[in-house]
């Protein structure tokens, strides 16, 4: 029987490197090893194009190519017989392989010298398992397809946005085993993805930012595919390196850099996930390991219909939360609170907001933040709506596409985190309410 | 053609492989299980499973021996491809189980801290002696395919 080779895909890896068997026009044979295959389809491989070298000038003079790849898990080895299509320098699967091959340059001390000049695709003509014994593969350590289920069934019976987004959170945890990861949700009109939540770090990083096109994060955004990296690579960091980088650029006055990322040091792997709907990128799920090929084929399938659920749901929340609108409730009135004054500051240039000289937030939540202050102290107001945020003009949404109930999310996350003494607090479907400790002094500038 | 320092790297832990092409220019390859140098290093033989090579060993006998064998120590990357277009196949000779046994070992310690399963990689190198088979050649052509600006430059 022919295997599949969705049912092989460990054999891609990396970790035992394939053979690949070329002929020139006088019939004289040519063999290399490879150092990444990369999953198309059942149908098509993408092989690294790294060096002009025989391979290559071989392929180009139309050889029949052969592969033989090798299970790090079972010892089972397979030949299979392609024929070469294109190359492709640059999109979605070049930048796949691209990071992919970074991490494997840097675990066989090749970083100076591997560098992905393209990706060839091939279609698969044949695959035959070679005959030998093979060991037994390790059990599994989850079963996806139950995770998938119990997860996209407790994501259907979230009522809201925030709810969606903590059970989303808590699933990759007890579901799917995953210790560490963020939620980075699309900021489409300054090109930024800004951390909504995260588990398994000391600190939350809620509110960092991070620049669509930068590191494993960035690119997974920018191309809206999943990148996957399976061994540790300076490459692809993602954290203050990066952002030194963009800070250097001189973008760096745009991009939140009072809050630090969260993240693991030490990851040798990573994989992030777009977060897409209808043609939309909402944001990008990033998990990460201290382990080696943490993340095989396997779990980026799972995650990635695990994603798809959760940008459908999104979306959902997102729409309601503007569309409709709940009655208000009977409003109590709340007695003037007592104390010393909370000192509020905003800064007009950037929007940015400081409680007793602490730093709190900027940009669209700083504006939101500063004009739900205004309005409480200036006319007591309490209680307020997505649908009167979204044409107030002192706050300048970028777009009705902004995910608006995201950024109040995070804004009341930033407040709590940092027990500012301030509360926002859902009380309906697109309305929510404001309440204060202590008695408040607005500043400006 | 091989040097006494690529000479010695052939016989050490080192992955082998071996490749011939039909006369449509269809390659097959196999793993090799172990190598030995004979005629004072002049020629080279290759050991295989004449199971997993089937079309390897009936694509040496329609190219009239054209071969192509690359050995790579994966520690260091170090990779050598020879070539040769003189290859025969030969029957197994029983003392030659000694070369192999030793190949393996070697390769098991060079792989093993590397993170490999050690079950994992005598699976891949298992072998039934009746099933043997030797191929030797006189190398042709050496290129290094160490990984690099320099891979594919040859040798000598």
């Amino acid at each position: 029987m022919t295997p599949r080779l969705d049912t092989i895909r460990e054999c891609l890896e990396g970790v035992i490197p394939g053979h690949i068997a070329t002929c020139d026009a006088e019939g004289i044979p040519n063999l290399a090893y490879l150092s990444q295959v990369q999953f198309i389809d059942n149908e098509h491989v993408a092989l690294s194009y790294q060096f002009f070298n025989r391979t290559r000038q071989n392929i180009l003079a139309h050889s029949p190519v052969r592969l033989m790849l090798t299970s790090h898990l079972t010892g089972a080895q397979y030949r299979l017989t392609l024929a070469y299509l294109r190359t492709e320098t640059a999109g979605p699967l070049f930048e796949q392989m691209k990071a992919k091959l970074a991490g494997i340059a840097s675990h066989t001390g090749m970083s100076e010298v591997f560098r992905l000049l393209g990706s060839d695709v091939y279609r698969i003509l044949a695959i035959e398992q070679v005959p030998g014994p093979t060991v037994a593969p390790p059990p599994p350590v989850v079963n996806y397809l139950t995770a998938l289920r119990r997860a996209t069934g407790r994501l259907a019976g979230c009522g809201n946005l925030e709810r969606l987004l903590e059970t989303a959170l808590d699933c990759l945890g007890s579901e799917f085993g995953i210790s560490h990861v963020m939620l980075l949700m699309h900021d489409e009109g300054r090109g930024r993805l800004y951390t909504l939540a995260s588990r398994g770090y000391p600190q939350s990083g809620i509110g960092s930012e991070i620049p669509v096109g930068a590191g494993v994060i960035g690119i997974c955004a920018r191309e809206r595919i999943p990148i996957r990296i399976g061994f540790m690579t300076s490459e692809y960091g993602y954290g203050r390196t990066i952002r030194d980088g963009v800070e250097a650029d001189g973008q760096g006055d745009s991009l939140e850099t009072a809050i630090p990322l969260p993240g693991l040091p030490e990851a040798r792997s990573q994989m992030a996930v777009p977060i897409t709907a209808f043609d939309r990128l909402l944001g990008v799920l990033y998990l990460e390991n201290v382990a080696d090929l943490n993340f095989g084929y396997d779990d980026e399938d799972a995650l990635v219909a695990f994603a798809a659920q959760l940008g459908l749901a999104m979306h959902h929340h997102q729409e309601a939360e503007e569309l409709v609108e709940d009655a208000p409730g009977v409003e109590g009135s709340t007695p003037a609170p007592a104390g010393p004054p909370l000192l509020v500051r905003h800064f007009a240039a950037n929007d940015s907001i400081f409680i007793d000289d602490d730093y709190l937030i900027k940009g669209v939540a700083g504006a939101i933040l500063w004009t739900l202050l205004t309005d409480f102290v200036e006319r007591r107001r309490t209680g307020f709506t997505n649908k009167g945020l979204r044409v107030d003009p002192r706050i300048r949404l970028p777009s009705v596409s902004d995910n608006l109930e995201a950024r109040l999310v995070l804004l009341q996350r930033r407040l709590e985190e940092r027990a500012a003494g301030i509360h926002l607090k859902k009380t309906g479907r697109g309305r929510f309410s404001l309440s204060v400790d202590r008695p408040l002094q607005l500043v400006s500038g | 053609m091989l040097d006494s320092d690529n000479a010695a790297f052939i016989l050490t832990g080192v992955s082998i492989s071996l490749a011939s092409c039909n006369p449509g220019r269809l390659p097959s390859m196999s793993r090799g299980l172990g190598c030995k140098l004979i005629d004072d290093g002049r020629q080279v033989t290759i050991f295989l499973r004449r199971s997993q090579s089937e079309a390897l060993l009936e694509n040496i006998r329609s190219s009239g021996g054209r071969v192509a064998n690359v050995f790579s120590l994966p520690s260091s990357n170090r990779t050598l491809q020879l070539k040769g277009s003189n290859a025969r196949i030969v029957p197994f000779a029983a003392e030659d189980i000694a070369v192999i046994d030793g190949h393996i070992a070697d390769f098991v310690l060079e792989v093993v801290p590397l993170g490999m399963s050690e079950a994992v990689v005598r699976a891949i190198l298992a072998y039934q002696p009746d099933d043997l088979v030797s191929v030797v050649y006189s190398p042709s052509a050496a290129f290094s395919q160490t990984p690099g600006p320099k891979a594919g430059a040859p040798l000598g």
